[in-house]
């Protein structure tokens, strides 16, 4: 398989975020109360994730090694602030919808990490296909936690009455998020064990 | 030694070069950004007044600003100052002492229209006012006229919430019964404190009167299901309740407290204090200005 294309759907499944390398659990439980809100905290994270990552791969050998975290934080900081500043003008009704989620992004724990452990090490394309790649994944995780929040929650999906009831409340509140991620998590890691007949380490969770 | 040199150069160099996209970022998109803030502004307010995509405001409605000024005299005494349109376009300022009384009333050689810009109506008004005084702007009211008839106020209001501020908009019939809320700017956690912009959380404003909105509290219980299909028309429609039965229904709960959303507690209770706060402020500040119009026989054009 093509390397690029390998990136991406290591992003997607094998290294998913949120399921397989626990990072940026914060929000994965704060936000998915709905599917809405997880394709827009998604989509603003696709954008910094892979405009962070080429920035960096394109300026590592300028950056101090020692120095190397404050001047990704600060590389985050930019591009959530350029965001900011810009979508309110290109489109001041997608901005509405999407202007608490982009503020959130700063101190997420895969944008950073994705810099120091990929893009600070490689070059241009394969940085901008393994950004877009972990983008996708922590959208699909957002969304699929947020599908089954809302559906068990409220009993709608997108805001569309399914149900008509509400089956489990707790699915909405934070305990909620918890229990979803927690069986995902689960779920994922018995796929694992199956195909490879090995007992999957865990990750430190951020 | 030297690596300690290297690395301020190169953490001074990253930062400076970050602050440069954004001061070139910001110098482009300022201008358009307050021109998109404004026509939202305009839009929730139309929008507050009951009129927006599906109605359209009639011709002969009027929004005029009242700018509300706090004017420190060379002596250091501090007065208000009400920039008022008076009939065929011409402009007052109505300065009044701490107690209410009017102190003078300064004619302003502007249109209302051309006070809209904050900077342009800041200068005109300092130049109007006595040598040596400051003034400093703190609030824009919008009174909706119909025919010669007031027919709503628009009510700006801020208040410490979760995180930051939210700022809101109460707009309120003549006799001060609420009848719309909207939060124009906050920044509350999504899914939780975020719930307060929705209609079923707004909406439980509306109807409240003055007696009411006074002693307005918090509960924390789950909003009761029939109340919540009521403040929601869109889920109201899709239920096919008619207007009467929505009507029922929040008759039947007009003397309810607010109902607190789950999990998010503080943003509702910092919004309903938000609005009680910005109604009760507003209705004296509005007897003491309306009472000094009445006494210096100014022929306002609301």
């Amino acid at each position: 398989m093509n390397r690029n294309v390998q990136l991406l759907w290591n992003g997607l499944i094998p290294e998913n975020p949120i399921f397989r390398l626990a990072l940026s659990m914060c929000p994965a439980v704060a936000v998915t109360t709905s599917v809405q809100n997880g394709l827009m905290l998604g989509l603003a994270v696709i954008f910094v994730q892979v405009f962070s990552s080429c920035t960096v791969a394109i300026f590592k050998s300028f950056i101090h090694p020692r120095i190397r975290i404050p001047a990704y934080v600060i590389v985050i900081a930019l591009w959530v602030t350029v965001i900011d500043m810009i979508l309110p003008v290109i489109s001041p009704e997608v901005y509405k919808q999407v202007e608490l989620f982009v503020k959130l992004i700063v101190v997420f724990a895969i944008i950073i990490s994705r810099l120091e452990l990929f893009a600070s090490k490689e070059p241009l394309i394969p940085s901008f296909f393994d950004g877009l790649g972990m983008g996708i994944g922590f959208l699909f995780g957002l969304c699929l936690i947020g599908a089954i929040r809302e559906f068990f929650g409220t009993g709608q999906l997108f805001g569309f009455d399914i149900l008509g009831f509400n089956p489990l409340l707790i699915m909405v509140l934070p305990a909620g998020g918890f229990f979803v991620i927690g069986f995902i998590m689960a779920i994922f890691n018995w796929i694992e064990y199956k195909l490879t007949g090995k007992i999957p380490t865990s990750g430190g969770a951020h | 030694m030297k690596e300690i040199f290297k690395i301020t150069m190169s953490l001074t160099a990253v930062c400076i070069a970050a602050s440069l996209i954004l001061g070139f970022v910001y110098a482009k998109t300022d201008h358009a950004r307050k021109l998109n803030e404004e026509r939202t502004e305009q839009k929730t307010i139309q929008g507050l007044l009951g009129f927006g995509s599906d109605e359209k405001a009639p011709d002969d409605l009027k929004i005029f600003p009242v700018y509300r000024y706090v004017i420190t005299s060379p002596q250091g005494e501090t007065s208000l100052g009400y920039v008022l349109p008076l009939k065929g376009d011409k402009v007052v300022l109505v300065e009044l002492d701490l107690s209410g009384k009017p102190v003078r009333v300064i004619p302003i050689d502007a249109s209302i229209s051309s006070l809209a810009d904050q900077a342009n109506r800041d200068n005109i008004i300092n130049g109007a006012l006595p040598k040596g005084s400051k003034s400093v702007w703190a609030q824009t009211i919008f009174v909706a006229d119909r025919g010669g008839k007031r027919l709503s106020y628009v009510v700006p209001g801020v208040i410490q919430g979760f995180k930051t501020f939210i700022k809101l908009m109460v707009s309120l019939t003549p006799d001060f019964t609420v009848s719309g809320v909207a939060v124009t700017y906050s920044e509350e956690d999504p899914g939780l404190g975020a719930e307060i912009q929705k209609d079923f959380f707004r909406n439980q404003f509306v109807g409240k009167t003055l007696d009411l909105i006074k002693k307005l509290s918090v509960v924390k219980e789950p909003l009761p299901a029939d109340y919540a299909l009521s403040l929601d028309p869109v889920k109201a429609k899709q239920k096919g309740l008619t207007a009467e039965q929505v009507k029922e229904i929040k008759t039947k709960h007009l003397n309810d407290d607010i109902y607190a959303l789950t999990g998010a507690t503080i943003s509702s209770r910092a919004l309903t204090k938000g609005v009680v706060n910005t109604v009760q402020k507003f209705v004296k500040r509005l007897e003491i200005l309306d009472e000094a119009i009445r006494k210096e026989q100014l022929s306002i054009a609301f």
